[in-house]
């Protein structure tokens, strides 16, 4: 989870390590509006010169580590439809689902931008979009829990069982009742277009939370 | 011991050398097989097999050696070893499919020809005994005349050649010595049986070019054809037809001909598929009934030009076709002279219209539509027919009066408008078999094939393949070519087993008692004689189809002249009229009319009455056969609810199986469908067609005139080319057609379009269809000449200049076509020109037409009145307003838009913006705006194929109006600095982007008002930019500074205009690529349309009356486009912000890259741009019309599925504040339907919809 440099303009890596890093930066900073965490568990360190709060829970922090670590490669592979946090309730309902939507553009190039900075650009103010989302967002029920579902295009998770990016870190089918919300509202919060990448980030939100 | 003798032999006989003993063997062979056959002969032998040699392969019945002995007997030859030079029939009863695949062309014959020839004591063709042959039936290449032979020069290494010459001499000796062909076995044959008469007629039409070239044979085939019974339908005639044939054209084709053996030979295949164009006109023409371009039917429809030339040609031909089911000769030789002998292809193609019923059916409908008008012009306002019914009544009544009083009056509904649709019954069955009692009352269908309804099967073709895949095509609406070798046991089955197919003739029209047995119209002929054997063929008569239509519709026109010709044998009629002054009910008058009819022609027709034409034409359903009907309007709800819904016009078989997958099934299921739902299902347009008539709704007018928009020529029957150079060939006779087309329509056109289909690839080589297209792809190319021209040789040119950069593979072409658009008159007197005012749809202010016409006389004048300059310029603007503005129309429509179009919808679009500023713009400025109309070059053909047709028609009918102008009047316009650009493109440029000169148009645009102030130009930019664009640019801004004077009145534009510019061009100067992506918006018209209407009136063009000093018409005409053309200017400015920054992003990107156009809403992408174009829609408009709505609904749409959830939110919020507060209701209602249609989307993609707050 590093703060991007110029120097490490990979083409190749660069794109995957920068979105990589910023769902990772977006699902820690999800928690502090989800309440998930108590506040005294974030850090400030900055991803795209903006400063973030970050989880400083060694296990939490490996879990997100891991989890996009397994991603890494699919989003490699544009085998990645969704990336979803959803954040459930005491009942293992979700209340919460938010959706990191993520496509190729039509035409990918990365010509015009040698340097990204467009790109970057883009991710700031996408993380700074998920900073103030809780505006949006009706309060959370006490003791909620959040989990991480990747939609993937076609045949990924086919491949995904036969290749273990990580040892013991396997992926697991989504349970029904995990993906499957009730009434569920939506409020778009970004959109993103660049060359390499499309995204948006969009909230589903349970009519009523507290019920 | 052995080996010494074989040395010494070899040094005697040449055996040492390779293949020495085998020719040894052969030779000793032969010898032996004389002198058995000299002792076998006795009383039975006969000489009918000289010539002859067979070689048998595989298991026969009888057997090779019983074979050998008949050979023998007869005079044949036997060959126990296969020689290629030498044998002439392979005799087998089965190969092996390793085996096909080696045949050559080599005649391979069921054994039962030898046997049944001896029994028939003669030589019989062998062709319908042959089991399978490398080259489809039809098409035996290889016959030459003893003409050809005397031509090749010796002996070659293709003595299959000569021995082909050989059988066919024998066959022609025998033909001579015997008059009647009696063929045995034919039946399975019958589509080459449908061709023999073509071949005849071929035949003749090629006769005077055989004449030229002065082949002495012609006699002796003359003499050949006269000798055969009409009614003998053998495949040796149609050899001997192929004979001639082939040989003129071979002469034609290649000049190379005579030049050495192996290049006769390879002519030989050429001429082959030439032959095969020729002898496959026929009538059925499926092809172009399934082709994928329907929507070019308007050009189809359109084509009369051909008239004359096919007209005369026909009547001699198919005269004496007419009376009789074959084609009797004399009469035909006779003909032929008639026809004017035509250099190279021209035969075939004339041949290919004089014989295609759908081109027949289009000529007539133009012919009658014109007809109908012609009579509207000369109408005395007196109507036989209504007199006669007029006294009938009275007679009647006067009668009657006195017990039924009033009732008839009252009963009928004279409120209401009242349509009669009259429909032949059966029109070619009813007409063909009106001097033929004999066939009444029975099962018949008029179609080319006259046979059993049988084919030989090609190898190659695979009918399966072709059914699966547009079976697909129908079911899914794409297909992908089944993988083939699915289907290859099955074919070689087929190819093993059954040698012939189904034919694949199609029925034209059947009677009711075909129908009953479940055939249809359109059906092949060969699974319709499955259906019902006793179905009867009856051929085309197309004279007397013809005379029978006009009858109907002089009938008809005896009582009004409100009447739309619909097709040859189905007309509109508006009969409101009619009915209040006669008196009648709908029903007395219909059944008068039909009356009359039948009188007049012996043909039954049905009449349906509905208060609108969809009414109209569903009562017609129901009163068929001879029948008629009156749909009542009380009876209007509970008759549509039980229609099916593909009674529906415009319900076609891929929709039809879209409702069904729906769940529909009739027009009452499809009315529990929201317009939304419809209009998501099937676009806006279709959606709401649905609706409407699916409740019986249909406000189209009964149309009485029509005009001509494009005029093409399409052959995609029997087109089998094997050189570049016959494909060439039959371009430049293509381009002598469309010639022949615009002179017969007094018409000029300037842009060209080629259209090719080619064989898509994996498709089978041999279609299905005996010299149909198969499975194709289409491709397009377009051009736009300098010059609007009627020339062939300037349309050969270019369309052979787009055919080189298709760079096709010659032999996959399958079909040909070339379309001319932007037909301006050939007669530049206005008064003669055929433009005429068309019905314009409820949306479209009329007035272009008049203005344009007047434009025309204006243009007359000018040379000599100087002083109506200004008053021209004012119409050129008008002009270029609407054809700008129905430009935006495009993108409604079709989604695949090419960027093409986007100079002039960005400009479109901006205007949209520009709506609330509409400023009175000087006349300068408006001349210089009148460079920058869209150029032709910038219409994309297929989009403009796609739209409406009353659409298309104002688009082509100004531009072409304003290519007429450029040419002679820019350059008299000494104020405008940048003549030069304007300037029509060079013709080399063959895609469909033409950079350059919209590239100067819109700078042209930009020097007046659109300029930001020199300070601000970027002197980078300007530099980068080419030479001629800096001095432009600098003679714009030293013009803009000679305008101060007028400052005054731009005031407002250029005040606003920097401002905007300014914001544009930045960010387009520093994310050019971004710019780019963005640049190709495409306009949601419509949004910019009624914000546009309400401004017409309101306007302040006060200033422009003066300046014109035109008449009155003409301030009308402009005040009603004030409007557009006020909103110009920022048309231009947004060109001309994509245009100057960046060069290259007005560079044509290659077509291949270009992107999907990004949602837009009326051609703004930006959300800054969508907020304002919304504001300005809803603070100006107190009711919103509903396109407008669906507009914003389908970028709504555009916006989901292109995953920008954050725009959609943001414009949704947008509208929700302003529609809110809007104090007309109309706007929270439309708000809650943009925002209901939203939401359905999103839960459709989402599954949760959007929470709004």
């Amino acid at each position: 989870m590093t703060t991007l440099t110029r120097q490490d303009l990979n083409f190749g890596q660069f794109p995957v390590d920068s979105l990589t890093a910023s769902p990772a930066t977006a699902v820690t900073l999800l928690f502090i509006p989800s309440e998930l965490e108590p506040s005294g568990a974030f850090l400030q360190p900055s991803l795209h010169l903006v400063n973030v709060k970050m989880s400083c829970h060694p296990e939490l922090n490996q879990y997100i580590q891991d989890t996009l670590h397994c991603v890494k490669p699919l989003l490699e592979k544009n085998d990645v439809e969704k990336v979803v946090v959803v954040i459930l309730d005491k009942e293992h309902r979700p209340v919460e689902k938010f959706v990191f939507e993520i496509t190729q553009p039509p035409l990918l190039s990365i010509s015009s931008d040698s340097l990204l900075s467009h790109v970057e650009q883009l991710l700031r103010a996408f993380i700074l979009k998920i900073s103030v989302c809780d505006a949006v967002l009706d309060h959370n029920p006490p003791g909620c829990t959040f989990t991480v579902l990747v939609h993937t295009r076609e045949a990924a998770t086919r491949n995904m069982e036969k290749i273990q990016v990580i040892k013991d870190f396997p992926w697991i089918l989504a349970d029904e009742q995990d993906v499957h919300m009730h009434d569920p509202r939506l409020i778009p919060l970004k959109t993103m277009t660049s060359d390499i990448l499309k995204m948006q980030l969009y909230v589903e939100e349970r009519a009523h939370k507290s019920s | 011991m052995r080996r010494g003798g074989w040395r010494k032999r070899a040094e005697n006989d040449g055996w040492e050398k390779w293949g020495g003993y085998m020719a040894a063997k052969v030779q000793k062979l032969e010898e032996q097989f004389r002198s058995d056959a000299t002792l076998q002969k006795d009383g039975t032998s006969s000489t009918i097999f000289s010539g002859v040699a067979i070689y048998v392969n595989g298991y026969t019945d009888p057997s090779a050696e019983e074979l050998r002995k008949l050979m023998m007997l007869h005079g044949g030859q036997y060959h126990v070893y296969y020689s290629r030079s030498k044998t002439t029939h392979i005799i087998a009863t089965n190969l092996p499919n390793a085996k096909i695949k080696e045949l050559k062309g080599e005649k391979v014959i069921r054994p039962e020809w030898i046997v049944e020839s001896i029994k028939a004591g003669r030589l019989l063709s062998c062709i319908p005994y042959q089991l399978y042959s490398k080259q489809s039936n039809m098409q035996k290449g290889l016959n030459f005349t003893p003409a050809c032979k005397a031509e090749e020069p010796g002996p070659g290494p293709s003595s299959v050649v000569k021995q082909l010459n050989n059988r066919v001499n024998h066959i022609i000796k025998k033909i001579e010595t015997e008059n009647e062909v009696k063929v045995n076995g034919m039946n399975s044959w019958n589509e080459e049986d449908a061709n023999n008469d073509f071949n005849f007629m071929e035949l003749e039409q090629i006769f005077p070019g055989r004449k030229q070239n002065g082949i002495p044979h012609h006699r002796d085939n003359a003499a050949i054809f006269n000798g055969h019974t009409p009614s003998s339908n053998g495949a040796l005639k149609t050899q001997d037809c192929l004979v001639p044939m082939g040989h003129s054209f071979a002469s034609r084709l290649s000049p190379d001909f005579a030049q050495g053996e192996e290049q006769a030979e390879k002519s030989s295949t050429d001429f082959r598929d030439c032959v095969v164009h020729l002898s496959q006109q026929s009538t059925r023409n499926t092809d172009a009934v399934r082709n994928p371009h329907r929507t070019n039917s308007f050009s189809l429809s359109s084509l009369h030009s051909n008239t004359k030339v096919n007209g005369a040609h026909h009547s001699a031909v198919q005269g004496p076709s007419s009376t009789k089911s074959t084609s009797s000769i004399p009469t035909l030789s006779k003909a032929a002279p008639s026809v004017p002998s035509k250099p190279s292809d021209c035969g075939f193609i004339s041949d290919f219209y004089s014989r295609s019923r759908l081109h027949h059916i289009s000529m007539w409908k133009c012919e009658l539509t014109e007809f109908v008008s012609a009579l509207q012009r000369q109408s005395s306002g007196v109507f036989p027919g209504r007199e006669k019914l007029k006294k009938m009544k009275t007679g009647r009544s006067a009668l009657v009066v006195t017990d039924t009083g009033n009732m008839s009056v009252l009963s009928s509904p004279r409120h209401q408008s009242c349509i009669m649709h009259v429909d032949m019954d059966c029109f070619f069955v009813s007409v063909g078999i009106r001097n033929r009692p004999d066939l009444k009352g029975k099962p018949v269908a008029v179609t080319s094939n006259r046979g059993t309804g049988r084919a030989p099967l090609r190898p190659g073709a695979n009918p399966q393949l072709e059914w699966q895949y547009y079976q697909n095509k129908i079911l899914k609406g794409k297909a992908e070519i089944p993988d083939s070798s699915l289907w290859e046991n099955q074919d070689s089955a087929q190819a093993n087993g059954i040698d012939s197919v189904l034919s694949k003739a199609e029925i034209a029209s059947c009677s009711y008692e075909a129908r009953q047995v479940g055939i249809r119209n359109g059906m092949f002929f060969g699974q319709a004689k499955q259906l019902c054997p006793s179905l009867q063929a009856v051929p085309y008569d197309f004279h007397a189809y013809k005379e029978v239509a006009r009858t109907m519709y002089e009938t008809l026109a005896s009582y009004t002249h409100n009447i739309e010709a619909v097709s040859c044998d189905e007309a509109l009629v508006d009969i409101t009229e009619i009915l209040a002054e006669t008196r009648l009910t709908p029903d007395e008058f219909a059944n008068a009319v039909r009356m009359e009819i039948k009188d007049q022609t012996k043909c039954a027709a049905s009449v349906g009455i509905g208060s609108n034409i969809l009414l109209a034409r569903m009562a017609t359903r129901k009163a068929k056969p001879d029948g008629q009907y009156h749909l009542k309007p009380e009876e209007v709800d509970d008759f549509i609810r039980g229609q099916l819904v593909s009674n529906l016009p415009g319900v076609g078989r891929s929709m039809e199986s879209k409702l069904t997958s729906l769940g529909i099934k009739t027009c009452g299921d499809l009315q529990y469908m929201t317009m939304a739902k419809l209009q998501k299902e099937f676009g806006p347009k279709t959606g709401q067609m649905l609706y409407r008539f699916c409740r019986g709704l249909d406000d189209r007018p009964v149309r009485t005139e029509k005009e001509r928009k494009s005029i093409s020529a399409e052959i995609n029957y029997g087109i089998r080319f094997t050189q570049p150079k016959e494909a060439e060939a039959f371009l430049l006779n293509l381009s002598e057609e469309i010639q022949r087309r615009l002179e017969a329509a007094g018409m000029k056109g300037k842009r060209l379009t080629l259209k090719v289909m080619v064989r898509k690839p994996g498709a089978p080589v041999e279609t299905a269809k005996f010299g149909g297209h198969g499975i194709c792809d289409n491709i397009t190319r377009t051009v736009t000449l300098d010059q609007a021209t009627d020339s062939a040789k300037i349309i050969g040119k270019a369309t052979l200049n787009m055919f080189h950069t298709m760079k096709l593979n010659i032999s996959d072409m399958r079909g040909v076509g070339i379309q001319v658009n932007q037909l301006v008159p050939t007669n530049p007197n206005p008064s003669a020109c055929p433009t005429r005012p068309s019905v314009q749809s409820s949306h479209f202010p009329g007035g272009s037409h008049s203005v344009l016409d007047l434009f025309q006389v204006q243009k007359a004048k000018k040379s000599t009145e100087e002083e109506h300059k200004e008053v021209f310029v004012a119409a050129m603007d008008l002009e270029i307003s609407s054809a700008s503005r129905n430009c935006t129309f495009m993108p409604s429509f079709s989604t695949h838009l090419t960027s093409s179009v986007n100079p002039v919808t960005s400009k479109a679009e901006s205007s949209g913006k520009w709506n609330g500023l509409h400023s009175p713009i000087s006349l300068k400025s408006r001349l210089n705006l009148s460079i920058e109309v869209p150029s032709p070059s910038q219409l994309d053909q297929s989009v403009l194929e796609a739209l409406p047709p009353d659409l298309r028609e104002q688009i082509e009918q100004a531009c072409a109006g304003q290519q007429g102008e450029q040419h002679g009047d820019k350059r008299k316009e000494p104020v405008n600095g940048c003549n030069t650009g304007i300037l029509p493109q060079p013709v080399g440029t063959v895609l469909l982007q033409i950079p350059e000169p919209q590239e100067s148009n819109s700078d042209a645009g930009i020097n007046v008002i659109a300029l930001p102030a020199f300070s601000q130009v970027d002197p980078e930019v300007f530099a980068a930019l080419p030479a001629e664009l800096q001095k432009e640019l600098k003679a714009a801004y030293d013009q803009r500074q000679r305008q101060g004077e007028n400052a005054a009145h731009q005031q407002l534009a250029t005040a606003s205009v920097p401002k905007n510019l300014l914001r544009q061009l930045k960010p387009a100067a520093v994310k050019e690529k971004k710019r780019n992506k963005k640049k190709n918006p495409i306009s949601s018209p419509k949004k910019i349309q009624s914000p546009l209407k309400n401004k017409l009136l309101t306007s302040p063009v006060k200033t422009l009356p003066g300046a014109c000093g035109s008449p009155q018409k003409l301030i009308d005409g402009f005040l009603k486009h004030e409007g557009p053309a006020s909103e110009k200017p920022l048309g231009e400015l947004s060109a001309s912000t994509s245009g100057v920054p960046g060069l290259s992003s007005s560079q044509p990107e290659p077509a291949g890259c270009r992107r999907p156009p990004a949602p837009n809403l009326a051609g703004a992408v930006e959300f800054s741009d969508v907020k304002t174009l919304l504001k300005e829609w809803i603070t100006t408009i107190s009711d919103p019309m509903e396109e407008d709505i669906l507009q914003v609904v389908k970028y709504c749409t555009d916006l989901i599925e292109e995953k920008d959830l954050e725009k959609l939110d943001l414009v949704i919020k947008y509208m929700k504040r302003l529609m809110q507060q809007s104090v007309e209701s109309v706007w929270n209602m439309a708000f809650d339907f943009i925002l209901d249609n939203v939401q359905v989307v999103l839960q459709q993609t989402y599954g949760s919809t959007l929470k709004v707050t």
